[in-house]
């Protein structure tokens, strides 16, 4: 599977593990939410550079206050009308201000990878002989957005005030 | 709501049925694996053969769309309970005579 | 009306290369067809009996002469020459070809028109009063806030895979002719005690196998604070909403299982918690720029009546007829709303031709200001004649076929495509709908009869709103064979109510007789000439007309 980041092919040598940190160093596991927050209730808690997976029904309020901690999140798309994670998406970035890598995993269809730029998401696990032409081309198909999002973009709502307009931005 | 259509049992007579993907007209698979608008070139199945021909139908999309099975006479008339159904997917809607395949809209 | 600037524009033009792109690849065979539907279904595109469906969006239902000429042109051009107009406002063609497809979205791209979100687990088209900039008893135009909620609807990054489909009424604060009661989000425009102009949300309204009245989970919210509200209501729904079952996943079976104080609680705290960055931003200047598309025509300082209306009437019986029924009063003196019913007798309801449509607009252009909407009754309405002109205009439609006189009337009835055309349908809607026509179609007797809304849907789903006709047929499937569920008592408007299942179902032939006795024994009952079958049947309860309804069966 290939691990796009901002559109580019990457590498990510973090394993999944379902059963918590044990003996690896935070940055080489991601682990549960749940795991997460006993660890950090726990006398040797991690505190840097932690991988977390969230599940679509994960609150993401629980992490609000240890966001510190955590340099990677993924927000698993068990299937790909399952519209969950990005509400996730825009609480963790437009709410609790997290700013580290938010990764987006499970089914993800291309038709999806536009939404998923636009809701906070700059790293897709995604598949395709093409992927960086494939993703390029998906996220670049509409380029004007009604709704900001946590993707920073100004809506047209505001563009379309003469003080914001499409020269004076770009 | 359902587009699922009834479970026929295996010894039951039954014809695959689907829509072109290109143009969403109805279509019937044909004995040597071709798709026909005609029912009368359907080719009638039981059993593993119907199962088999179902599975080839269900991998075969870009010429099909959303393949099952309908229930058809030895003879391949339509029968069963999704007979009206069926009727009006093979002639077309019955409100209107010139409509569909009944109007000779081929 | 709204006119697409060069944003609204750019972006409808984006969508049909987009969605071009993905027909392409499902033609091709890189796009299965499991995961083709949802996308196409985005952009309105069914696959149905005979074949492939568009649901063009006609938002709000308003609509101009050269829009509705547009769509006559595509009926020529791609379709067999007619459309079927919607209980939500928009029109359906039934034959458009998959490979036509993208063609057919860049030519209404040509009209300022679309398909988007006509269909999906996404906001749909949102709906409105036909009668709303008309209407005496509005407390304000609710079409600027319709506009406004379609851009913001609009390929929302967020609630694109939503639990289910999402529908948003509003309505402009008098009596309530959107059914904004029987959705997932209903809108009211009302003042609060400050006497400011806001909104009443109702939320967890929808028909289908579990139908509900929504509830008021907020009295009143302001203007500016109206999207973010929105977007609180649809991320609680987006988060909470149940995926493991379909048909447990509307918005209202949410409201059902929280509770109303439960839903609300989740709502308002959500509400809440948005930080100011998290706003949706609407500046004031934007909101005036829209609500100017919808300023009023200018109408003549006219006389409240008008002597050729009026010595025509007398003159001519089904000018007077029609004029009853058809002709609708109007917040300027001197000027009417006209119902163009889309019920003749023996044609599918909400069916118009080509050449039907560019009559309507062409009347349109040249008596009402080109306004034209959809009423959710599945007919039109131009909105502002002046009633001088009305004789003018009756003629017109006559000659075009669509003076029928029944607006309102047992036989203006609303009912879905069914098995004739819906794969999901279990019996046929349009040919019980025509043989109830038939055995009510002397004019007398349908004079004597009066208001009636009857509904038809062809399954469960209820798109032909069935629930909410005063008298309501649901088509369900016995054993291969049509049978029909007669419900009484549903109301669509501000008193919004779910009709009741009289008893076991009938067969297709014996609906028509079995609703002639139910109606004479109504105009037995009925206390005055003046008591509406929905007020006697409120006021007796349903016993008599499930009597009558089974009678000499
Ligand atoms: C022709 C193809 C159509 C299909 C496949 C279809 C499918 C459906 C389905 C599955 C539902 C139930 C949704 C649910 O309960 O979650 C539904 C509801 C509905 N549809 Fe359709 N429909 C079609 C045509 C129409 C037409 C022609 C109209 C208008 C006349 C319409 C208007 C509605 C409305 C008003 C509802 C009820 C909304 C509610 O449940 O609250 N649909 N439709
Ligand atoms: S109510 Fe049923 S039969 Fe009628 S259009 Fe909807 S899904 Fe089809």
């Amino acid at each position: 599977m290939a691990l796009l980041r901002h559109g580019r092919v990457g590498s990510c040598h973090r394993v999944f593990s379902e059963t918590g940190f044990g003996e690896c160093a935070a940055r080489d596991v991601i682990v549960t939410l749940r795991s997460f927050l006993e660890d950090q209730t726990s006398p040797t808690p991690h505190r840097e550079d932690v991988g977390i997976r969230l599940r679509p029904d994960d609150d993401p309020a629980l992490l609000a206050n240890n966001l510190d901690a955590v340099s990677l999140i993924e927000v698993e798309f068990p299937k790909y009308t399952d519209g969950r994670g990005y509400s996730i998406a825009q609480l963790l970035r437009r709410r609790y201000g997290y700013s580290g890598e938010l990764r987006a995993v499970g089914q993800i269809l291309r038709d999806q990878l536009l939404l998923m730029k636009r809701s906070g998401f700059d790293a897709v696990a995604f598949d395709h002989p093409d992927t960086e032409g494939v993703y390029a081309e998906a996220v670049g198909e509409l380029s004007e957005v009604y709704q900001a999002a946590a993707d920073g973009s100004i809506s047209i709502f505001l563009r379309r005030r003469t003080d914001l307009s499409p020269g004076r931005l770009t | 709501m359902s587009s699922e259509r009834p479970k026929l049992g295996p010894d039951i007579p039954k014809a695959i049925t689907g829509w072109n993907s290109r143009t969403g007209r109805v279509i019937y698979l044909t004995a040597d694996r071709n798709w026909s608008e005609s029912l009368s070139e359907a080719c009638v199945m039981t059993g593993d053969e119907a199962q088999e021909a179902l599975r080839f139908a269900s991998t075969d999309q870009v010429r099909v769309s959303d393949p099952y099975f309908m229930q058809v006479t030895q003879d391949g008339l339509i029968s069963g309970r999704e007979t009206l159904r069926e009727t009006i997917r093979a002639r077309g809607p019955t409100n209107h005579p010139m409509f569909g395949k009944q109007g000779g809209d081929l | 009306m709204y006119r697409y600037d060069e944003f609204d524009e750019g972006l409808v033009r984006q969508r049909a290369r987009q969605f071009r792109g993905q027909v392409e690849r499902r033609l091709a065979g890189e796009l299965p067809e499991e995961h083709f539907k949802p996308l196409r279904l985005q952009n309105g595109v069914y696959l149905q009996l005979h074949a492939y469906m568009l649901r063009v969006a006609i938002p709000y239902g308003q609509l101009d002469g050269a829009k509705l000429r547009g769509l006559a042109e595509i009926a020529d051009r791609y379709d067999k020459r007619y459309g079927h107009f919607t209980t939500r406002q928009n029109i359906q063609f039934n034959w458009i070809r998959l490979e036509d497809m993208p063609e057919v979205l860049d030519r209404l791209a040509d009209f300022g028109m679309h398909a988007i979100q006509t269909s999906g687990n996404c906001i749909r088209n949102v709906t409105s009063d036909p009668f709303a900039g008309a209407g005496a008893d509005e407390v304000e135009d609710p079409r600027p806030w319709c506009e406004i909620i379609r851009q913001w609807s609009t390929f929302h990054p967020e609630f694109s895979h939503l639990p289910r489909k999402f529908k948003i009424a509003v309505s402009g604060g008098g009596h309530d002719r959107a059914a904004i009661r029987v959705h997932d989000i209903g809108l009211d425009l009302k003042r609060n005690s400050e006497g400011e102009i806001g909104f009443e949300v109702i939320c967890g309204g929808g028909l289908g196998r579990t139908p509900h009245v929504g509830v008021t989970v907020r009295e009143w919210i302001s203007k500016p604070d109206l999207l973010s509200y929105l977007e609180a209501i649809m991320r609680v729904y987006n988060r909470h909403g149940r995926r493991d079952n379909k048909y447990k996943a509307r918005i209202k079976i949410l409201v059902n299982e929280l509770g109303e104080a439960g839903f609300r609680k989740l709502v308002e705290e959500e509400f809440a918690a948005q930080h100011e960055s998290e706003k949706v931003v609407l500046p004031q200047t934007e909101i005036n720029r829209i609500e100017a598309y919808f300023a009023p025509p200018v109408f003549d300082a006219a006389l409240p009546t008008s002597e050729i209306f009026d010595a025509a009437r007398k003159t001519d019986k089904s000018l007077d007829r029609w004029a009853r029924h058809n002709v609708r009063p109007h917040k300027i003196p001197g000027y009417a709303s006209i119902l163009v019913s889309l019920k003749p007798l023996g044609a599918p309801p909400g069916d118009a031709t080509s050449d039907q449509m560019r009559a309507i607009a062409d009347i349109a252009d040249r008596y009402a200001g080109g306004d034209i909407r959809v009423a959710h009754e599945q007919d039109l309405v131009l909105t502002h004649v002046r009633l001088d002109d009305v004789p003018s205009v009756f003629a017109a439609l006559q000659a075009a076929g669509l003076a029928t006189a029944n607006g309102g009337l047992i036989t203006d009835i609303i009912a879905c495509p069914g098995l004739d055309y819906c794969n999901l349908a279990n019996a046929r809607s349009i040919s019980v709908a025509n043989s109830i026509q038939e055995a009510f179609s002397d004019p007398n007797l349908e004079d004597l009869i009066g208001r009636l809304h009857l509904n038809i849907s062809g399954c469960i789903n209820a798109c032909g709103h069935h629930h909410v006709g005063h008298i309501g047929i649901l088509g369900v499937d016995k054993k291969g064979e049509e049978f029909y569920q007669v419900l009484f008592g549903g109301r669509a408007d501000e008193r919004a109510a779910i009709g009741e299942i009289a008893g076991p179902g009938l067969r297709h032939e014996d609906i028509a007789p079995a609703l002639k006795r139910v109606v004479e024994r109504y105009l037995v009952l009925r206390s005055s000439p003046e008591e509406t079958f929905i007020d006697t049947l409120e006021r007796l309860g349903q016993a008599p007309f499930r009597e009558a309804l089974y009678g000499a069966s």
